[in-house]
């Protein structure tokens, strides 16, 4: 993984010093050894801080749409889930192609923090990471810890779609591995239920939720410049967090993304109730696949998408 | 504190006294403990270093009716809500604790007072429960606080293994006490065994140095450094829904025809339009200005107003935000930008 880095560090000062672009986003060492935190490069200084290593779990393309206005030309890092967002995000037109410099890196695997922590002194400096087959070593100043990617791999990355980012100017790193088609199973257990089971399920989710909004936030498919939960006038979503009013919220995001949720899950990772919001997201990603023929969103620049143009000629009575 | 309860006899500690209050404590929720009202000994969790949110919620919730109206009605009909019963709030760790003393002059005191807070307040006793452990982002030291701090506390337990030392300090307490002094038991070398602890556990904690920060703070509105701090931030709510200490709220009519209420609900220096004034100026309409609002608020403007910490080194925000924007790092990054 420290070739990664090395190259990473080496392609955005290139970028910078060029001024090909005007800032890289990438990866820095976080807080503590399970995390890595969202770097902002503006300068060729700021460049010996990247680090990239499986704890890079952010979607760092939402921050596209903070840089949208204006010229500013942009770099930024991104594993295969996350280019799909970058798709998506440019067929809807938040930002245009010419201003993205996409530093890909083919990714084997995320590592799920939670998961990490109960193996390794979180107190510890994170020296090396490498990795040997299925698993990854982590070399820390309490000594090295051997994980293995099936167990410690963030959910996922188990059943990665497109490990290679689908659009690159720059690819960092091997490209290895191939996708494995989505068999959407937790999905299908759920639509196995009778209404009732799926309300006492979603029920007891929707009501744990506290409504800080970080499922949205960090959702690249949450690009209205005014969300409904934002409003006051009209006052379309009480602030109150009852059942009935976190229910409107989540039915509504969940049929809001259909169509433009890239199956990143970083909904599910944010959330700090740890509701299953990857769940209810899939069932409307599947849903949206079967009925439109479509395949997963921001998996091709090409692709037609669903639910995502205007066309008078819509077979549909109401266009 | 020369006095113990075993550990196997909590369940029905707890059920004495849920017996004649109500009893609010933590419960676990698959991955997410949760302070709760009305549970019973038997569910009362303390296994967590803490709960996944904060029990701020048992005094001033996350959203309450202030009262309800009917607008077709003579003086409105204005109902407000019942005082709610007699609680003892059970299982509060010592930052937490700390929390409330710091928000209560937010609510109490002042010239106009708050009275749901301090309703609340006033018909709850806390039992607190000192740490077992603690986590790599606990941090309650650097505020004057410890893992076996009883400030706050009308009864203070103190987990010594399979049995817990209890103090009781204030008379509130002691009417709490009585009913479960059944289960008491003299232990004179209690005392000396929570002192053991006590060092052992503050040891653990992460050493974080605030001292002079308030004083850079003073001068550091207009630095640069908040900018490049925000780029990372979502906005979203987790860091402050989830802290003992933010206490912002607002308040929203909520209406259908003539019948309304008019409801309080946390509310967040991150959202859209929490500085949103008519006419549609936002004062702080950026990641800058509501980044740096945060962390003015917790180690300056509280601090200013109250001379009382802003924060409590709980973690949590540290633990939870999904950028790993951590203040730790912000109060060792403060003193390095002057
Ligand atoms: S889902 Fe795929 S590309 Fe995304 S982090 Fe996991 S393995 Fe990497
Ligand atoms: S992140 Fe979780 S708690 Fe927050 S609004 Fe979304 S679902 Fe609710
Ligand atoms: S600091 Fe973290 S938790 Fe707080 S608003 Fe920003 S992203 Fe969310
Ligand atoms: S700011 Fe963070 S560490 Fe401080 S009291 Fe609030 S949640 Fe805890």
């Amino acid at each position: 993984m420290k070739k990664i880095t090395e190259a990473l560090k080496a392609e955005a000062r290139k970028l910078l010093e060029s001024n090909a672009v005007d800032l890289v986003i990438a990866y820095e060492q976080g807080s503590d050894l399970v995390h890595l935190t969202p770097l902002f490069a503006n300068t060729p200084e700021k460049v010996d801080r990247i680090s990239y290593n499986p704890f890079a779990v952010n979607n760092l393309g939402k921050y596209l749409l903070d840089y949208a206005p204006g010229e500013a030309k942009i770099g930024v890092v991104v594993k295969g889930c996350d280019s799909r967002a970058l798709n998506r995000l440019i067929q809807d037109n938040c930002i245009p192609r010419e201003r993205i410099v996409v530093i890909a890196v083919p990714c084997s695997g995320q590592l799920d923090p939670e998961k990490v922590l109960a193996k390794v002194d979180p107190r510890a400096e994170l020296i090396e990471v490498i990795e040997q087959g299925d698993n990854y070593v982590l070399k820390t100043s309490a000594g090295d810890v051997t994980l293995n990617k099936k167990e410690f791999s963030r959910e996922k990355c188990l059943t990665c779609e497109t490990p290679v980012p689908v659009l690159s100017d720059i690819t960092v790193g091997e490209v290895k591995g191939e996708g494995k088609a989505n068999d959407y199973a937790a999905v299908k257990q759920l639509e196995a239920l009778s209404p009732a089971e799926k309300n006492t399920f979603w029920e007891k989710y929707f009501s744990r939720c506290i409504r800080c909004n970080a499922c949205r936030n960090v959702c690249s498919a949450c690009n209205c410049r005014e969300c409904v939960f934002d409003m006051m006038e009209p006052y379309w979503v009480s602030k109150k967090t009852s059942l009935s009013d976190n229910t409107v919220f989540h039915l509504t995001r969940a049929m809001h993304v259909a169509g433009r949720c890239v199956d990143c899950g970083e909904c599910d990772r944010v959330c700090p109730m740890d509701i299953p919001l990857r769940k209810l997201n899939q069932k409307v990603l599947k849903d949206v696949k079967e009925l439109f023929g479509s395949p997963t969103p921001g998996s091709s620049a090409e692709a037609e998408i669903a639910l995502g143009r205007y066309n008078p000629d819509d077979p549909e009575e109401f266009m | 504190m020369n006095k113990i309860i075993k550990k196997d006899q909590l369940a029905a500690v707890l059920d004495s006294i849920a017996a004649k209050y109500q009893l609010i404590a933590p419960v676990q929720d698959e991955s997410t403990v949760l302070f709760k009202p009305g549970v019973a000994g038997k569910d009362v969790v303390l296994d967590a270093v803490n709960s996944t949110v904060s029990p701020k919620g048992a005094f001033f919730p996350q959203w309450e009716t202030m009262y309800i109206y009917n607008t077709a009605e003579a003086d409105f009909a204005i109902k407000y809500p019942e005082e709610g019963p007699d609680r003892v709030l059970f299982g509060i760790r010592p930052c937490d604790m700390m929390a409330l003393l710091h928000i209560d002059p937010v609510f109490i005191g002042s010239k106009f007072g708050d009275y749901y807070y301090e309703t609340k307040r006033n018909k709850t006793t806390i039992i607190g429960v000192s740490c077992a452990k603690v986590a790599h982002t606990c941090f309650c030291s650097t505020f004057g606080g410890s893992p076996t701090g009883n400030k706050g506390a009308d009864i203070m337990f103190y987990d010594l293994g399979d049995k817990y030392a209890v103090e009781v300090i204030t008379d509130k307490g002691k009417a709490v006490a009585d009913l479960f002094s059944k289960f008491l038991v003299d232990d004179t070398g209690a005392p000396a065994e929570v002192e053991a602890k006590a060092k052992e556990l503050a040891s653990l904690l992460k050493p974080v140095d605030v001292t002079g920060v308030k004083e850079i703070m003073d001068g550091a509105f207009e630095n640069p450094y908040w900018k490049e701090l925000s780029r990372k931030c979502l906005n979203c709510g987790v860091c402050t829904f989830i802290c003992p200490t933010c206490h912002c709220f607002d308040v929203v009519d909520e209406a259908y025809m003539c019948d309304g209420q008019r409801v309080r609900c946390w509310d967040t220096c991150m959202a859209k339009d929490f500085n949103l004034a008519a006419g549609g100026h936002n004062t702080r309409p950026t990641k800058l200005e509501k980044v740096r609002n945060r962390f003015m608020h917790k180690l300056k403007y509280h601090l200013d107003r109250y001379n009382l910490a802003g924060c409590v080194g709980c973690g949590r925000c540290s633990q939870k935000c999904p950028v790993n924007l951590d203040i730790t790092q912000v109060i060792s990054d403060v003193k390095a930008v002057k």
